[in-house]
């Protein structure tokens, strides 16, 4: 800059101008704060106009069934067939249950014991390794893991069974077991890594073992991660449908054994949505298993919660 | 704020340009305009999907859009008014069992799909009659020894309720008897690519699928009252297991729909794209 030339007549006015441009700047930052705002508060307003449409839309589609069929019938028989206008769907309900509990079973140890082992036993390397495959395995496609559980899973059920199909339950819930596994896995890991570590020193100090520590006080301490990252892999258990659809057997009947072809609320509304009539009870009886499956997995987190809140009161 | 205004105005300028120049393109010397919608039969679409791209280059001012769901959307969209063609694997005009006729609609045939049974690479039996499929579907036939196949228990591989499949299948090749649900060794399968994967990874497993599907060592396609299921055997008449596709319509077809459809019935397309793709042309059929 020339600046020695200049006089200082000249530095007033820049200087007034400076601060100019700086008010500007800041009514800029502030115009860009407000926007934001704005932004943000109509982005949740749109999120929950659509959630409300959406489930508004199943709802009413939905207990049109109710005109024609009794609830206690949809709800409380097992018999499913839609050809003679009979709708039970009870089957699906249960089996909707009955799977999520199984994969669930296989899951959580196996994933919690993953997560334990990721956070806290394993070495270094063997770390760097399992958690970036985990989150790979996150992204798989469900209809992935379907084939490969049609392709590879069934036949081997088949041959240590020595039944004659191998579809069924537990077949679907070893395929969601793999699925939700990441999730829970991962998730857990991290809340068992936000343990302070002073916890464990503590425990070290007053002569725990290692197991003791994990058992009695990481895990504890980290419970409502875990249990949120159970949740998370429940909910995408219940609504998955590509992979269930593939292995599951999709007949209409409740799941009796581990290996009997059943079918859930989400598989049989995949299988049969393109060959029904628009306004139709078997429409509409679809619709309202979808309105279902919502409710079921709200209860399913509204329980869990409870649960989890309970236990930490205590 | 100018920057970006900037921008946005040049932008705009740019597309409106892009546009018009491609408009100026297209319009050369033809006058058929019009919107297609065509929704309906996964089995059809391969062909309706060819045909589009096809039509569209003789007539670039038609756009043809299609999907496909199952086949009786088909109609139904129609229907509704939602499509113009309703791609469906039967003649919906007309009553079949689990479906009413959709009134004042118009079926157009379109090509011929010829169907196979299918077995597991394992099943021994190569021929089965129309009484023995129809006891296997109906569940009253278990075991593979009564057909004269090795002592195995049969597993019934079938397609879900309104496939356009299951119902040619049953009522051409199981002579319009029932596909029973049973309690073990029964599974329904979404779509032909599953129907084919199931059957040949399930040891005696029998389904059924479209002919072109069946292809590799894993699965073989069955006698039918000991005729082969070639098209050879579909076009001379001696095989028996085959439908017409349809392209249903409200009333009669008119303007870029009717050109659509007897474009796609024309001796150039039939002879031409439809044979690659492994359908069958309609004159072939003297039915």
């Amino acid at each position: 800059m020339g600046a020695p030339v200049q006089s200082l007549a000249s530095q007033t006015p820049k200087k007034a101008e400076h601060s100019i441009i700086n008010d500007k700047r800041h009514r800029r930052h502030l115009l860009g704060n407000r926007l934001s705002r704005y932004y943000f508060f109509f982005s949740i307003l749109a999120l929950c106009f659509v959630l409300g449409l959406v489930i508004v839309f199943i709802g009413k589609t939905a207990l049109l069934l109710f005109g024609d069929v009794s609830p206690a019938e949809f709800f409380l028989s097992f018999n499913w067939t839609p050809e003679e206008e009979v709708f039970g769907a009870a089957a699906f309900i249960v089996n909707t249950l009955i799977l999520t509990a199984l994969t669930l079973l296989i899951a959580v140890p196996v994933s919690v014991g993953m997560a334990v082992l990721c956070a806290e036993i394993a070495p270094k390397w063997m770390k760097s390794f399992i958690r970036p495959v985990l989150d790979l395995l996150v992204g798989i496609p469900s209809i992935v893991y379907g084939y490969l559980g049609l392709t590879v899973l069934l036949p081997f059920l088949r041959r240590v069974s020595g039944e004659g199909l191998g579809d069924g339950v537990l077949a679907a819930a070893l395929v969601l077991a793999l699925m939700v596994l990441p999730t829970i896995c991962r998730i857990s890991d991290d809340a068992i890594i936000a343990v302070p570590r002073k916890f464990r020193d503590a425990a070290y100090a007053l002569g725990s073992t290692r197991l003791q520590v994990i058992m009695r006080v990481v895990l504890p301490a980290a419970k409502r991660g875990i249990i949120s990252a159970i949740i998370l892999g429940m909910t995408r258990a219940v609504g998955e449908t590509m992979a269930v659809v593939m292995v599951i057997g999709n007949t209409p009947q409740l799941a009796k054994s581990l290996f009997t072809p059943s079918s859930v609320l989400t598989s049989n509304i995949v299988m049969q949505i393109s060959n029904v009539e628009f306004d139709s009870n078997w429409n509409y009886a679809l619709h309202m298993m979808a309105f279902l499956l919502l409710l079921i997995s709200f209860v399913l987190i509204l329980i869990i919660r409870v649960i989890g809140r309970k236990r930490e009161d205590a | 704020m100018k920057l970006f205004k900037k921008f946005t105005v040049t932008a705009l300028t740019a597309v409106i340009a892009v546009t018009a120049t491609f408009a100026g393109i297209a319009s050369a010397a033809d006058t058929l305009k019009g919107k297609i919608t065509i929704n309906g039969s996964t089995a059809l679409l391969p062909l309706t999907l060819q045909a589009a791209k096809e039509f569209q280059k003789l007539h670039p001012k038609v756009k043809i859009a299609a999907s496909g769901k199952g086949s009786v959307t088909g109609p139904q969209a129609v229907k509704k008014g939602i499509a113009d063609i309703g791609a469906c694997d039967w003649d919906a005009s007309v009553d079949v069992p689990g479906f009413k006729a959709f009134d004042g609609q118009v079926a157009n045939k379109v090509a011929v799909i010829p169907f196979a049974t299918i077995v597991n690479k394992n099943v021994g039996v190569d021929n089965l009659t129309t009484e023995q499929l129809a006891g296997i579907f109906s569940g009253k036939i278990t075991n593979w020894k009564e057909v004269g196949g090795s002592d195995a228990n049969i597993v019934v591989i079938t397609r879900s309720f309104g496939s356009g499949t299951r119902v040619n299948y049953q009522a051409k090749a199981l002579g319009g008897g029932d596909i029973v649900k049973k309690e073990k060794n029964y599974k329904e399968t979404g779509s032909s690519g599953d129907m084919k994967t199931a059957v040949a990874t399930t040891p005696n497993a029998i389904g059924y699928i479209d002919l072109v599907y069946v292809t590799g060592s894993d699965i073989k396609a069955v006698k039918h009252n000991g005729i082969a299921a070639t098209t050879d055997n579909v076009i001379n008449g001696s095989y028996k297991i085959w439908a017409y596709g349809y392209y249903m319509t409200k009333g009669q077809p008119t303007g870029a729909t009717k050109e659509f459809i007897e474009y796609v019935q024309s001796k150039k397309f039939q002879n031409g794209s439809l044979k690659k793709l492994k359908f069958i042309p309609i004159a072939a059929m003297k039915g």
